[in-house]
C-alpha cells in the first residue's frame, strides 16, 4: 500500500507497529512539549488527517492533565504511550502511580465519565469537559484500567482510521453536546 | 508555563450605555497558564456588571484545553446575566474544532472576520 507519507516509509519500512513511551514529571509545565511531540507524531508517522493530529494533541494533554490533577502526587510521575498500527489505528495510554490524595478507581472515573456524556447531564461547572466531551467523542475505544501494581489507573484511547465514525469534517451538531447554563 | 499573552482594548460604540472591549489571545491556554490568565477576564466582568460586549480575537490563539473552556461558558453565562454578549473571531480550525465537539458553538457564535463578529457583538 502506498504510504500517505514519505516519512513512514523510511522511518519504518516493513509497517510495523512503532511503541514509544514517555515518563514525565507529574507538572503541567512539561505538557506543552507533550503536545507539539503528539501534533508531529500524528501529522508525520501515521496516515490521520492534520484535524485528526490536532484532536489526538488534545485528547493526550487532557489524560495527562488528569492523571497529573488525580491521578499521580508532586514529585511522582505519569507515563505516556504511543502504540501507532500504521494504516490501521493509534492507541494512546496514560497511566499514574495512583498516589493522589484523592484517588479513585477505574469504575468509579468510567461511571463519572459516562454520567457526564448522558443527554441529561447538564454541566455548569468550569470542569469536567475534557474526559467526557473531548476525549469520549475523539475516540473509539476509552477505557479505565486499575494498575494493582500501584493502585493507579491507566486510561486507554484507541482510534481506528477505517472506522464507520471517522469524519473529516467538524462534528455535527448534536443535542448530546448541548451546554445549558 | 507555557506562553500565552492577553491585550485588552475598548471598542468605540454609539451606544453610550454599552461597554465593548476586544480581548486578544496570542499563544496556548493549558493547566500551566489558565487559572492565572482567566482571572483579567474575570477583573474586567466584575468592573462591568452590565452591558459588557466582548470580542474574542482568537487568530493567535493556538490551543485550549478544556479549563479553559469551562472559563469561557462561565464568563458567557455572567455576561449574559448582565444582558451583555460574547463573541469570537477568527478561531483557528483546531480551536472551533474544540469549541463545537464541546457545544459551545451553540452557546457563542464565531465569526471569521473581524468586521462580522463587531457587527453581531453589537446589534444586540
Amino acid at each position: 500500500m502506498e504510504t500517505k507519507n514519505g516519512n513512514q516509509s523510511k522511518i519504518n519500512p516493513e509497517n510495523k507497529s512503532i511503541k514509544i513511551t514517555i515518563i514525565l514529571p507529574t507538572h503541567a509545565y512539561f505538557l506543552s512539549g507533550i503536545r507539539d511531540f503528539t501534533l508531529n507524531l500524528i501529522k508525520n508517522m501515521t496516515d490521520f488527517s492534520e484535524q485528526w493530529a490536532y484532536r489526538f494533541q488534545s485528547v493526550v494533554d487532557e489524560l495527562c492533565n488528569n492523571a497529573i490533577e488525580h491521578g499521580s502526587d508532586p514529585g511522582e510521575e505519569i507515563i505516556i504511550s504511543f502504540n501507532t498500527n500504521p494504516h490501521e489505528s493509534i492507541e494512546i495510554n496514560v497511566e499514574d502511580t495512583g498516589t493522589a490524595k484523592i484517588h479513585l478507581k477505574a469504575s468509579e472515573i468510567n461511571a463519572i465519565v459516562e454520567e457526564r456524556r448522558s443527554t441529561a447531564y447538564t454541566n455548569k461547572g468550569i470542569r469536567g469537559r475534557g474526559l467526557s466531551k473531548i476525549v469520549a467523542e475523539w475516540s473509539d475505544e476509552l477505557e479505565f484500567i486499575d494498575v494493582p501494581a500501584n493502585g493507579g489507573i491507566r486510561v486507554r484511547v484507541k482510534k481506528y482510521l477505517n472506522d464507520p465514525k471517522f469524519k473529516e469534517t467538524l462534528p455535527s451538531h448534536d443535542p448530546t453536546h448541548l451546554i445549558l447554563n | 508555563m507555557t506562553q500565552i499573552n492577553i491585550t485588552i482594548e475598548d471598542i468605540a460604540v454609539a451606544e453610550g450605555t454599552k461597554i465593548a472591549k476586544l480581548v486578544k489571545f496570542q499563544g496556548q491556554l493549558d493547566e500551566s497558564n489558565v487559572d492565572e490568565k482567566a482571572k483579567l477576564i474575570y477583573a474586567i466582568i466584575e468592573q462591568n456588571a452590565a452591558n459588557l460586549f466582548l470580542l474574542m480575537d482568537f487568530e493567535e490563539l493556538e490551543y485550549m484545553n478544556s479549563k479553559s473552556i469551562g472559563y469561557l461558558t462561565d464568563w458567557y453565562g455572567k455576561i449574559s446575566e448582565g444582558n451583555g454578549k460574547i463573541v469570537i473571531t477568527k478561531a483557528k480550525n483546531n480551536i472551533l474544532d474544540i469549541l463545537e465537539v464541546v457545544g459551545l458553538t451553540q452557546l457563542i457564535s464565531c465569526y471569521p472576520t473581524l468586521d462580522e463578529a463587531k457587527f453581531a457583538l453589537l446589534s444586540k
